[in-house]
């Protein structure tokens, strides 16, 4: 080994910074009466600044990220759900509750349909669509509602008329959107109310937040184009003809379904009562006491 | 990526910030993109049922690339045999992505062309040498922390990493040897 081989560790040192006090006078000493060191110097910086410069070395694909974030919550939802026995009594509640709303004098298709005659002629306007990054359905969802209640994603439309937050969306979003005009109900004896909506970015896609309150909660109902959404999974409640995804996660109970092309996640508190989010497309229905039970 | 729960989204937020960092170290290993992309996956599947087993202010970082390279062992030990070294397959479309979008045509073109280089010259490194320049010089992580995720002395990282680099002048030296290229690096 060459005297100079055994300034290698210096060098290293040197070009981290953390080359002080002596041994860094007496390297810069050595330096100075050592042409080969200094240019072995000069070669080893500039691959440092050759290495930096081609930072990221590889850039992972994007389909591996979506499938990687996909896969993740999914297997996140799994290891967060409840007990056994504590989700049996939830799904039962729910199913117990869809059955009851699905009499035949009022099917699902009528329901569906006024979660769904948000139906409006739009377009995609992306200066005014806030990113989410989150890739699946269910996941950005519950994203978007935890944004929402922590403030980070405030109503861009405030109003408690169906009529007028329809309006608001109108050439905003890539799908036909409407919210049910809905019969009057009085304030007094309202379950929820509508608060307002805003724009969301769902896949690189402007998406619908609509919000609604009740006394006790707020509630989120994302809706985007079915084309980019997967939705699956979950505790399957089929019913009139829909299939209804339940999961209930950490903090979040989520269900979503897709129909004429249209997706939708409806989330809530856990704590809260299923019912009440349910209300949110019945509160004006015919069949309103059933929800009640 | 999120996750349900204070640390699965802590994790969350961390794979996000390393996911391109854990891509390039599961190249350098596995030498192919299915393979790293495979091994990336199963990285973050371990790391999120594993979430809970992070103790507080334990390094995070170092802890998923522990994760991906004992998976990568486990596969190697498997197979009993050394991983073929197999022409790279890379999607040219994300290279752009890595370059600032304010550089001029040719800057960017040298950008590319400089990065393939050392793509190419990195995969021809020993692995020890591979893993080794990955983890110090792109992921910055410490001597110790690379001591501890290879489990060898902090001064056999060092020593490694001067061999590592001396291979790697010696294969870049073309490149290193240009004038622009000497004067950026006697600048910084």
């Amino acid at each position: 080994m060459s005297h100079c081989d055994e300034r290698s560790t210096d060098i290293l040192l040197y070009l981290d910074n953390t080359l002080t006090g002596e041994r860094l006078e007496d390297f810069c000493a050595h330096l100075a009466g050592c042409s080969n060191c200094r240019e072995r110097l000069l070669e080893e910086l500039a691959l440092t600044s050759l290495l930096r410069e081609t930072r990221p070395l590889y850039l992972a694909p994007q389909a591996l990220r979506d499938r990687v974030a996909a896969a993740a919550a999914q297997q996140a939802f799994a290891a967060s759900r409840p007990s056994d026995r504590s989700r049996e009594t939830r799904v039962e509640k729910w199913t117990r509750w869809l059955r009851d709303v699905t009499p035949p004098v009022f099917g699902w298709k009528p329901l569906v349909a006024m979660t769904l005659v948000l139906t409006l002629s739009l377009v995609f306007i992306p200066g005014t669509v806030q990113r989410v990054r989150a890739n699946n359905f269910v996941e950005a969802a519950t994203e978007i509602h935890r944004n929402y209640l922590d403030g980070n994603l405030p109503l861009q439309c405030r109003s408690r008329s169906p009529e007028v937050v329809t309006d608001w969306f109108a050439g905003k979003t890539p799908f036909h959107f409407q919210l049910p005009i809905s019969q009057s109900v009085p304030e007094s004896k309202a379950l929820y109310w509508l608060t307002g909506a805003r724009l969301v970015s769902y896949k690189g896609n402007a998406a619908a937040l609509v919000a609604y309150e009740t006394p006790t909660e707020k509630i989120s109902l994302l809706v985007a184009s079915s084309k980019s959404v997967a939705v699956a999974g979950g505790e399957e409640l089929p019913s009139g003809g829909l299939t209804f995804h339940y999961r209930s996660g950490a903090n979040f109970e989520v269900i979503t379904w897709t129909n004429h092309g249209l997706a939708y996640a409806l989330v809530a508190s856990v704590t809260g009562s299923p019912q009440h989010s349910c209300l949110v497309c019945h509160q004006n229905m015919a069949n309103r006491n059933l929800v009640e039970h | 990526m999120t996750f349900p729960g204070e640390k699965r989204r802590f994790v969350g937020q961390l794979l996000d910030e390393v996911f391109d960092g854990l891509y390039g170290y599961a190249m350098v290993l596995c030498r192919d993109r299915t393979e790293a992309e495979d091994l990336v996956q199963e990285t973050c599947f371990r790391a999120v049922k594993a979430v809970e087993s992070l103790q507080p202010g334990s390094n995070a970082r170092s802890w998923l690339f522990t994760i991906l390279r004992n998976i990568w062992l486990n596969q190697v030990r498997q197979r009993r045999t050394a991983p073929q070294i197999v022409e790279l397959d890379v999607d040219e479309s994300t290279l752009g992505l890595a370059v600032e979008a304010s550089k001029d045509p040719h800057a960017l073109y040298v950008s590319k062309v400089e990065r393939d280089q050392v793509r190419q010259a990195i995969q021809q490194l020993p692995e020890e040498f591979r893993e080794i320049i990955v983890l110090r010089e792109y992921e910055e992580l410490s001597y110790q922390e690379i001591a501890i995720l290879l489990d060898c002395p902090a001064g056999t990282v060092m020593s490694r990493l001067g061999r590592a680099r001396s291979k790697l002048r010696s294969l870049l030296s073309d490149t290193l040897r240009t004038p622009d290229r000497r004067a950026k690096g006697a600048t910084e």
